[in-house]
């Protein structure tokens, strides 16, 4: 039986785990839990996921969550060979590094720019928000600078993690021509299995935020 | 000897301080005065572009991220060892309270507190409930376990017991949920070195938001 996903496309998280995935190439059973309609809250989900969060992962009745937990645990689990998610401890301690980077700030700086957007009636990007996620591109900006992928000179599931997040703000038409690896980068990442599938649930995603904004 | 870049208030220096002693692993400390701006520095920027504490190096190579340090000093020095276990579910669980406490818990204290310590804002509603929320998590996820990722300590406690110890400095009351309670102790009495590696800096935290406060 293969691993069954629950799921919500717009969600960047959720389509970490699943841009992993599909690098993996771990076939993977997706059940859509609409957020929008707050199917996270039935009595159902809670009782796999007190956290209610997607994107949860069901392996054969084994539960969990968290998009950058779930990446590593497929690709130690049913990883080809090791190259997503390298044994080589230096190598494996990177890719976690820029795991962490993704989870405490650059995601958090594209939520905290669009979650008011989305849901709480905000309509343009104060200028603070805006420098953040500037500087924390500059810091991802860097990293690339230093080798062609996020963590070294192959893919890693640190790639498809970062790459989920930024496709979300890219899809809100974020200028980031002030960062030329990243944008050398993004044109690398078209190469990634899933790509399209990803971009489509960073449009939509895109969408939701730019029919609220002031244009 | 592993050289530690770190600040004793430091909740996730702290983390790297309780993994070590566990470990028993000695670590070269290295005080970074952030005050004076020590960490923007050229000789810092090169070990870690992204100037934080906790930063180590350990025979030449520099990690940053209190979470990816902690695990890979357990694969370096002490493989196996049930701190962070190798079978990939007892992992995942681990990596997921890892990401939980990154993502929520102390995310979600960080966003309540320190604009307050830093920035002398108010105390926000909505946020102090977002703490509360995590909390009532966590709470949840130790239900009927010792510890937060089953049986056994792990660095998951560690890494949370550094985050929660530092709502001492607020007005959240956490030792209102039982089971958060009954943890907070158990960790105390049986993370080895607890006072040493996380106490006195805990103190050390304590008086700086005490001085930050008055201003
Ligand atoms: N750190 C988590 C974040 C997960 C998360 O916040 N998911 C959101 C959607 S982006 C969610 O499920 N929200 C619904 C809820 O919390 O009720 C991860 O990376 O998986
Ligand atoms: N997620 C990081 C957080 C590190 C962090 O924010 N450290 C603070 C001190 S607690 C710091 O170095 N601030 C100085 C700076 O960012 O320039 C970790 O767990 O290591």
């Amino acid at each position: 039986m293969s691993p069954k996903l629950y799921h919500f496309p717009i969600s960047g998280p959720s389509r970490g785990a699943l841009l992993a995935a599909r690098s993996i190439g771990v076939p993977i059973e997706i059940e859509i839990v609409d957020l929008f309609k707050k199917e996270q809250l039935k009595e159902s989900f809670l009782k796999i996921n007190p956290q209610h969060c997607i994107p949860t992962l069901d392996d054969d009745g084994f539960v969990m969550w968290e998009s950058r937990a779930i990446a590593s645990y497929l690709a130690d689990k049913y990883g080809k060979d090791d190259q997503l998610y390298p044994k080589d401890l230096k190598r494996r301690a990177l890719v976690n590094q820029r795991l962490y980077f993704d989870s405490s700030s650059l995601y958090v700086k594209i939520r905290a720019i669009c979650f008011p957007i989305i849901f709480l009636g905000v309509t343009e990007i104060q200028q603070n928000l805006k420098d953040d996620l500037n500087s924390t591109l500059g810091f991802l900006d860097q990293f690339l600078s230093e080798s062609k992928w996020v963590a070294g000179d192959n893919v890693t599931i640190a790639d498809t993690s970062i790459y989920a997040s930024l496709s979300s703000i890219l899809a809100v038409g974020w200028d980031i021509s002030k960062f030329p690896n990243i944008l050398r980068w993004v044109q690398q990442c078209e190469s990634l299995p899933g790509f399209a599938e990803n971009e489509e649930g960073a449009k939509a995603f895109g969408e939701a935020v730019k029919k609220n904004l002031k244009q | 000897m592993p050289d530690l870049y770190y600040v004793p208030g430091s909740a996730p220096c702290r983390a790297v301080l309780l993994t070590a002693r566990a470990l028993n692993i000695n670590l070269n400390l290295k005080l970074v005065d952030l005050h004076h701006g020590e960490h923007l520095k050229p000789e810092y920027l090169k070990l870690n572009p992204q100037h934080t504490v906790p930063t180590l190096v350990d025979d030449g190579f520099s990690i940053w991220e209190s979470r990816a340090i902690i695990t890979y000093l357990v694969n370096k020095y002490a493989k196996g060892n049930p701190l962070y276990p190798e079978d990939p579910k007892a992992r995942a669980l681990v990596d997921q309270r890892l990401y939980f406490d990154i993502g929520t818990l102390y995310q979600k204290f960080s966003d309540y507190f320190y604009p307050q310590v830093f920035g002398g804002a108010p105390a926000d509603k909505e946020k102090f409930t977002g703490v509360e929320n995590a909390l009532k998590l966590l709470d949840t996820f130790l239900e009927g376990q010792k510890y937060c990722a089953g049986n056994n300590l792990t660095v998951a406690d560690l890494s949370l017991i550094a985050s929660v110890s530092s709502l001492e400095a607020s007005d959240v009351n956490f030792l209102k949920y039982p089971n958060i309670k009954r943890w907070y102790e158990t960790v105390k009495s049986t993370a080895p070195g607890y006072e040493e590696a996380n106490g006195k800096g805990l103190q050390a935290f304590k008086e700086l938001v005490k001085n930050m406060m008055k201003k």
